[in-house]
């Protein structure tokens, strides 16, 4: 992350008044830097100015209602979040160990004429665009699931709610899976680098005291590592919350809160995709922006949270290497 | 400055690539910045869709006149050189985009309601086409033109009849083996004229749906599951086993779906054929105070006709900035484009209706 | 972490147990099972739109737009050249701005604002694309309608943090005794980044435009807001609204007509190897600029 790195301060001496060159990119620079500020501060006002007649109505009351209805205009994130919620927690809960795995496996314990080459592979999944992961998703994935694993997971662990309901081609499991899928790389690339910032001196340590090299893993790197992994988890769900495209492709834009995986659901992010364009009131419009400003919230907590830990991070190595 | 070393030549040509580069992307960037601030000046407040020019009209709405639009937009561009741009959006999202003046015409099967009629300050609404709904189902070893009655069909949506073997279906279809295949309602998520179409229906033949749901663009359905637009209604009853929606007449064929024949209020059960929908407009000819003629379940007077027809509508503002171009345009549309409408399933619109529609289209002006 | 001395953990155990090495290699096939997975994931995706979308490739999926409603036939040619179009306009926006604000941390801004700048443009970065649409339609497309131009102000937001901060990378790897050369020799700070420090970046600069304009392709979310509707032919007027790759697959993938889903097939893996070729390429170039950059010093 740009954050931790050395900043090579240059300074020289000045002569005199400054030169009308230096004041002119300078003033350049600092005008496109002054926009950069400018655009964020106004992405935030305009997002919460078309939420405003929603905020106005509901009030924090939004976020606790199951409403979504057109005809009586009342509307409530409650359905929304809960599928954001349902469908980030378990794409992480898959997504983070397997990602800190690759990272393990990508700076320790491939063979070393792999590694870049995995690497690169690793980093293309998350190229891949999410309409093009959505639209393998809707034709591929998800009838694969609908017919085949679904039934499947129904007939043999159905007594457990997650796996109970009707299987179907669309719901929270497809979208589950695509978001595991989107978060894997960023997670992955993440401990990477992170893993391979560990120093050299510790892990030695302990195979000079007889460790095995997951037991050097396990006691030295990982604990190493783990606040940059708390940093890289949050970014993980930061990019799980905001996804629209590849999740409303497969999700089917339902209403009502379940604990079955199987049925259709809505995330905040894809019901903001789906209605935008066509919304029949002007309270739903607003009521979507509403839901856009929540997810805006969250990202920037999310991604100032796993900045602030890593910076701290930065700040604890630099005390000890002193 | 230079001092003359090999690599001097090679950081020369750099250098100039650099500021050749720099300069180039300052310039295009004011360039397109003045492009931009240009033409958002002269849109003004009460601007057409994207830029000035006016052989360009863009609009947006309906799913259910997309099928007719498409052949439109070919056609109308050969004899008259202007450019339809039309997104297939769903009639909520027509009459949003036109309420803002996004678009130069919406398009909607659901007329405006009076908060909408308000916020679109001065808007026509122009019938310039007729259709139906048509309810569309696929289950697994049964054939088609499945019968159902209207309060059936609102149960089926309500979840309160969750199979297909349900006695109350097997009683309308005597000599119909019916497997016992969950049914799946599929609906329309967004802001769709069908969805209105299928909830005034529904809410016209069951007391029980309209206090529960009512007739909307974006009803709250109680169960289901939700797809855009009628292309996804479609795929999604077509890869659901069981599946259960309700799609324009002209996506029936070009799909191949199967179709439910509906109990009108005669008793009987027609298919939505270009003969029974035409039946269902001749039954009811009188034209509202806002432009709109609701079709749905005429009376038994109508023995023929099919009870889920619908008008579809051009939104358009009385006052535009393109009201030349709007006017030829839904001229052309409410006259020579009906002749695309019978291959569609779509009927040919009434003559009293064409010619209201005329004196409509004449209060236009810029 | 305790700081008295902690008995050796490992003497307690066994070094040579068959079965800490057993659960050892254990994990280490975990491990490499996890990484195996991500690839195959990877394998299928590229596999499966290769092999849905190649019979659609023909000549006329690149030189004819859409078929009428049910009619077969018809191509993408209007979506391509939109892609091309607003990506090139957003990248004119965002690399100016992109390269200046990273001069503007590197050379010119005390510590604690180019630390405050660089916040933002992570922040930025982590905004969803879907947010960035909702405020791209309230400031540039009520009111004006849908336009190419409003697509790509939404796309040189996305891109403008990924140029930034890549740039600054680069230009904190030139050396700086190539600056203090440039100052010594008399020229202003300016003068040093412009005809110095810029050059010696701009292999760095170019890789980080390329990555950059291959993420900004594949978005869908801001094309939705800004471009949602378009018309079914070629468009080149940007206060206009023009087709995309990206909407066309999100539209067609939803659509029950096999021939429209193979056209969907068809654009998605046109979009993917331009995504692809360029990710890769900048990715090898890059590594290419840092090690020519480091052999200046």
């Amino acid at each position: 992350m740009a954050t931790d790195l050395p900043r090579q301060s240059i300074t020289l001496p000045t002569r005199g008044r400054p030169r009308i060159g230096d004041l002119g990119l300078r003033g350049l620079a600092g005008a496109a830097a002054a926009l950069l500020v400018v655009v964020m501060v106004a992405l935030v006002y305009e997002v919460a100015r078309e939420a405003w007649p929603s905020i106005r109505e509901f009030g924090l009351g939004f976020l606790i209602s199951e409403d979504w209805n057109a005809v009586t205009n009342k509307f409530g994130a409650l359905d929304p979040m809960w599928g954001t919620v349902v469908t980030s927690l378990v794409a992480l809960l898959i997504a983070v160990p397997m990602a800190v795995a690759i990272g393990l496996f990508l700076s320790e314990l491939a063979p070393r004429a792999l590694r870049t080459p995995v690497t690169l592979l690793v980093e293309l999944l998350a190229a891949v665009p999410s309409v093009v992961l959505g639209l393998w998703g809707i034709l591929v994935m998800g009838p694969f699931l609908g017919q085949h694993v679904e039934p499947f997971l129904k007939d043999h662990f159905g007594f457990i709610p997650l796996f109970s309901g009707y299987p179907s081609n669309q719901g929270l499991l497809p979208a589950c899976l695509i978001l595991t899928i989107m978060v894997v790389p960023i997670v992955a690339s993440i401990s990477r680098e992170l893993f391979l910032s560990v120093p050299g001196e510790l892990k030695q340590g302990a195979m000079a005291l007889g460790a095995t090299r997951w037991e050097m893993v396990r006691s030295v790197s990982i604990p190493q590592v783990s606040g940059g992994l708390v940093a890289a988890t949050m970014l993980g769900f930061g990019r799980a919350v905001g996804e629209a495209i590849a999740v409303t492709q497969v999700i089917g834009g339902t209403l009502g809160i379940h604990w079955s995986l199987f049925e259709p659901a809505d995330t905040m992010a894809s019901r903001i995709a789906a209605q935008y364009a066509g919304t029949a009131t002007h309270l739903q419009r607003a009521s979507l922006a509403y839901l856009a400003l929540i997810l805006l919230v969250i990202s920037l907590i999310t991604n100032i949270g796993a900045q602030l830990i890593s910076v701290r991070i930065q700040r604890r190595m630099q005390g000890s290497s002193a | 400055m230079i001092l003359h070393d090999e690599k001097s030549d090679m950081e020369m040509r750099r250098m100039q690539r650099a500021k050749r580069f720099g300069a180039l992307s300052l310039a295009l960037t004011s360039v397109l910045l003045a492009a931009a601030c240009g033409s958002s000046g002269s849109s003004g407040t009460t601007s057409g869709g994207g830029g000035g020019s006016s052989n360009v009209l863009v609009g947006a709405g309906s799913t259910l006149v997309a099928p007719l639009m498409s052949q439109w937009e070919p056609d109308y561009t050969k004899s008259s050189g202007v450019t339809i741009t039309y997104g297939a959006v769903g009639s909520g999202g027509g009459i949003d985009a036109i309420t803002s003046r996004a678009v130069d015409f919406g398009a909607s099967d659901a007329p405006l309601s009076s908060d909408q009629a308000a916020a679109c300050k001065t808007c026509l609404q122009i019938p310039w086409a007729l259709a139906a709904t048509v309810v569309t189902y696929n289950v697994k070893g049964v054939d088609d033109k499945l019968k159902l009655t209207g309060p059936v069909l609102a149960d089926i949506f309500m979840g309160n009849i969750t199979s297909w073997s349900d006695p109350k279906i097997a009683a309308l279809n005597a000599g119909v083996s019916l497997p016992d295949t969950h049914i799946t309602p599929i609906y329309r998520s967004d802001g769709s004229g069908d969805s209105y179409v299928f909830t005034s229906y529904l809410s016209a033949v069951s007391p029980d749906w309209q206090s529960k749901v009512g007739a909307s663009t974006q009803p709250a359905f109680p169960t289901g599951t939700g797809a855009e637009k009628n292309s996804g209604i479609a795929a999604a009853v077509q890869s659901t086993d069981g599946a259960i929606g309700y799609v324009a007449v002209a996506y029936i064929a070009s799909e191949s779906l199967n179709e439910a024949l509906l109990q009108n209020a005669a008793g009987k059960y027609p298919e939505p054929s270009v003969k029974a929908i035409t039946a269902a407009a001749a039954a009811v000819t009188e034209i509202q105070p806002d432009g709109s003629v609701p079709l749905v379940n005429p009376p038994a007077s109508a023995p023929d006709a099919y009870p889920m027809s619908t008008y579809s509508y051009a939104i358009v503002p009385q006052s535009s900035p393109k009201a030349e171009a709007l006017k030829a345009f839904l001229t052309y549309a409410i006259t020579d484009g009906q002749s695309f409408g019978p291959d569609l399933g779509y009927p040919a619109l009434p003559d009293a209706i064409v010619t209201n529609d005329k004196t409509e289209i004449a209060k236009i002006t810029t | 972490m305790s700081t008295e001395m902690s008995p050796n953990p490992f003497t307690n155990l066994d070094p040579r147990s068959r079965r800490r090495r057993r659960w050892g290699r254990l994990m280490e096939g975990l491990a490499s099972l996890a990484a195996l997975l991500a690839i195959a994931v990877l394998v299928i995706l590229i596999a499966s739109v290769a092999r849905r979308g190649a019979p659609a490739l023909n000549v006329d999926l690149f030189t004819q737009v859409d078929a009428p409603f049910g009619q077969p036939g018809g191509g993408i040619e209007n979506a391509i050249v939109g892609t091309v179009i607003m990506t090139a306009m957003a990248t004119a926006i965002s690399v100016p701005l992109g390269v200046l604000i990273a001069i503007f941390d590197t050379e010119f801004a005390p510590a604690r604002l180019a630390f405050a700048i660089r916040m933002t443009l992570n922040v930025l970065s982590g905004v969803p694309t879907i947010v960035i649409g909702v405020f791209i339609f309230g400031l540039l497309v009520v009111g004006h309608g849908y336009s190419a131009f409003a697509a790509s102000v939404a796309l040189s937001i996305i891109m403008l943090p990924l140029i930034a901060r890549s740039t600054e990378e680069v230009l904190l790897l030139v050396p700086g005794t190539l600056r203090e050369g440039g100052m010594a020799l008399g020229a202003t700070r300016a003068r040093t980044v412009v005809t110095v420090v810029l050059p010696t970046a701009f292999g760095g600069i170019i890789t980080a435009t390329i990555v950059a304009v291959a993420r900004a392709a594949g978005e869908t979310a801001p094309l939705l807001f800004t471009t949602g509707i378009f018309a079914n032919a070629v468009v080149t007027d940007p206060s206009h609204s023009m087709a995309s790759l990206p909407l066309t697959i999100f539209t067609k993938s939803e659509l029950p007509d096999t021939h429209d889903q193979q056209v969907a097939w068809a654009a998605a893996l046109v979009l993917l190897v331009v995504v692809l070729v360029g990710s890769i390429t900048g990715r090898a170039l890059s590594l290419r600029t840092r090690r020519q950059i480091e052999q200046t010093r």
